[in-house]
């Protein structure tokens, strides 16, 4: 098998049909045996008879996953890489995000660059200009914090080879990430330009809810690629910060009273200095109990990927 | 991990970084003092994912020479991580480590490994007469290493140093990770092994710039409370989070002495009322608030190493099942 393309059936939902369709006919013209795995939830079984229809009536193989609970799309890509038998490994949103000539362009990068993972990057991008703004504040903070230069790094589509798929290891609203978390795992990512299919425009600006989310994940993904090895790095700089802070005020204060300035038990930056100071020593105990853990599991983290030996 | 191959004697492993300049001229360097020293030796030569043409010089060099081994990693994983790579593929029992930008003397080779022949399993260098900045790069150094020897009980004055050299059995029980590479010695101390300082010849940087600044001193001082937990406290984690927390119990007491203190002998603030500061009761409040964190804290760090899969029976266990005496080079 070389291809398996991997579609989590979740949010917007798009003609399957069609999305089968075409990508078999792309790989078809690109000469890869593929296959096709949908991973549904709960909400979208009423689909699995359908898409078993398109196996029957296209020619493709297509195999559905049904998952017992409500996924986040990180579950589901994980379930459909334990499932896929391809060499190369295609994850796809449930509709059409990018045209399909986006597949040729996409594996051929895989194939002839030396690079692991290829994320599709939609440009120009569609929408309005509110749309486009958001889009790019957001992916302009991603590229700051986390010093990688992906424009779209959110794009669900992208091809990879089989060892990424097996050593992501993806929770929650990770899979958003997915080429960063390669990256930091020692594989070579690249992102390439195609063209936005039309069918993706988005319909509205996102909610205060869905903004304070994604604020979450990003720092998530922050501290997931610069402090995994290093927790105390990073707790202990906020440690070191607010501990200088704190100590010089109660040390000023201290030596305020000493020399008989006048009385400190009245002034609440007292108060100040303590809290800062408490709150310092907090953050660098958590930093160490966060080294702990890592010593613990030091066996199992992998810290470096070879690419070439002679 | 580390196999090891019975022909050869002595792996040395040199991680670089952008160092196309240095990499021919250490090799030429190293095979002249190894060839000389009439030992069975392979270079392993490890790029940390190079922007330069570091990579097409190691090759230049297989070419011509079956005692070099190269490796190249994916992209910049830093000294560590390009260091446990090359130990992973060294098969001799010896194994040493040294720096790519010529500043190690390739001649100080024979004196490593001929301390090491005197029963020792780890041998770090010490660059007495360090050829760089002295405000920026040897202060800090010394202070560390100060810190360092006093607090682990290591006594050693120069960690930084690239040039050492382990028995195999060594670094195969290492797992590093983060900036840990400096520190071998230590935890190879703290888990029996022999250790000893021997000083070597530190030379000015030739080519490329220096990887290091002194931004790395906050790290530094954090590295160092990481490697006193590790070292003096990874069986008793709560013992550690424990004496932390001793400073909060005392300054609560204190600071509820105060307050009570206080209690007891209002100030007349004004003409008829009298009021108690909240301030020193505040401070008690938060204080003792601090010591009951690093109570949790203690009781978290236990459960911690409970879970997890390496144990002080695993550290001193190589004493006893790996044989680390040493036959000789002859």
């Amino acid at each position: 098998m070389d291809v398996s393309v991997v579609i989590p059936v979740v949010g917007k939902v798009g003609d399957l049909r069609q999305l089968v369709a075409e990508y078999g006919e792309q790989l078809e013209q690109s000469g890869k045996s593929r296959e096709f795995i949908f991973i549904l939830g709960p909400d979208h079984y009423a689909l699995a008879p359908e898409i078993k229809r398109i196996q029957a009536d296209a020619g493709e193989s297509v195999s559905v996953l049904s998952l017992p609970a409500p996924f986040h799309e990180a579950t589901a890509l994980a379930a459909g890489f334990d499932r896929a038998a391809g060499e190369i490994i295609l994850t796809s949103a449930s509709f059409f995000q990018v045209t399909r000539q986006a597949i040729s362009i996409v594996l051929q990068e895989l194939e002839q660059s030396e690079v692991d993972l290829v994320v599709a990057r939609r440009y120009p991008r569609r929408g309005s200009f509110l749309n486009r703004m958001q889009a790019q504040v957001f992916h302009w903070l991603v590229r700051r914090l986390t010093g990688t230069e992906f424009h779209d790094v959110t794009c669900g589509f992208r091809a990879m080879r089989r060892s990424v798929a097996e050593s992501l290891s993806l929770y929650g609203d990770l899979h958003r990430f997915i080429p960063i978390i390669a990256r930091t795992h020692g594989f070579r990512v690249t992102e390439v330009n195609v063209e936005q299919h039309i069918d993706d425009r988005p319909t509205k600006l996102y909610g205060p809810a869905v903004y304070s989310r994604r604020v979450l994940d990003v720092l998530t993904v922050f501290f997931l690629v610069n402090f995994t090895r290093q927790p105390l790095r990073f707790f202990g700089l906020i440690g070191l910060g607010l501990l200088v802070v704190g100590g010089g005020i109660t040390l000023y204060l201290g030596i305020y009273r000493l020399l008989g300035m006048g009385g400190i038990a009245d002034r609440p930056l007292l108060l100040l200095g303590i809290l800062l100071a408490v709150l310092g020593f907090q953050s660098i105990s958590i930093g160490l109990l966060g080294e702990l853990i890592i010593y613990t599991h030091a066996r199992e983290m992998r810290t470096y990927r070879i690419a070439e030996e002679l | 991990m580390t196999g090891t191959d019975d022909d050869i004697q002595v792996s040395i492993a040199v991680p670089l970084y952008n160092e196309e300049e240095s990499a021919p001229v250490l090799h030429e360097q190293l095979t002249n003092v190894l060839d000389g020293l009439g030992l069975e030796y392979e270079i392993i030569f490890v790029d940390d994912g190079s922007a330069d043409q570091t990579f097409e010089q190691l090759r230049a060099l297989t070419r011509s020479e079956s005692r070099i081994r190269v490796v190249r990693l994916t992209q910049n994983f830093g000294q560590t991580a390009a260091l446990q790579a090359g130990f992973s593929m060294a098969r001799a029992g010896i194994i040493v480590s040294m720096d790519g930008d010529l500043q190690n003397d390739p001649k100080d080779l024979s004196k490593v490994i001929g301390k090491l022949e005197e029963g020792y399993d780890a041998v770090s260098g010490w660059r007495r007469s360090r050829k760089d900045t002295f405000l920026t790069r040897k202060v800090p150094s010394w202070c560390a290493n100060w810190m360092l020897s006093r607090i682990t009980g290591v006594r050693l004055h120069d960690t930084g140093c690239a040039l050492k050299a382990y028995r195999s059995p060594i670094v195969a029980r290492l797992d590093l990770y983060s900036d840990m590479h400096r520190f071998i010695p230590i935890l190879a101390a703290h888990s029996g092994a022999r250790i000893c300082e021997i000083e070597v010849n530190h030379r000015h940087r030739r080519h490329g710039t220096s990887k290091y600044g002194l931004s790395r001193v906050w790290k530094v001082l954090l590295d160092i409370a990481t490697l006193v937990m590790i070292t003096r406290f990874f069986n008793r984690p709560g013992h550690w989070f424990g004496l932390l927390s001793l400073p909060f119990l005392f300054s609560a007491l204190l600071a509820f002495g105060g307050s009570v203190w206080q209690y007891l002998n209002p100030v007349k603030a004004a003409a008829t009322t009298t009021t108690v500061p909240i301030v020193l009761p505040g401070a008690t409040v938060l204080l003792a608030f601090a010591f009951f964190h690093f109570i949790l804290m203690a009781i978290v760090g236990e459960l911690v190493v409970f879970l997890g899969d390496r144990h002080s029976s695993d550290a001193v266990q190589y004493r006893d099942s790996e044989s680390l005496y040493w036959e000789g080079l002859s």
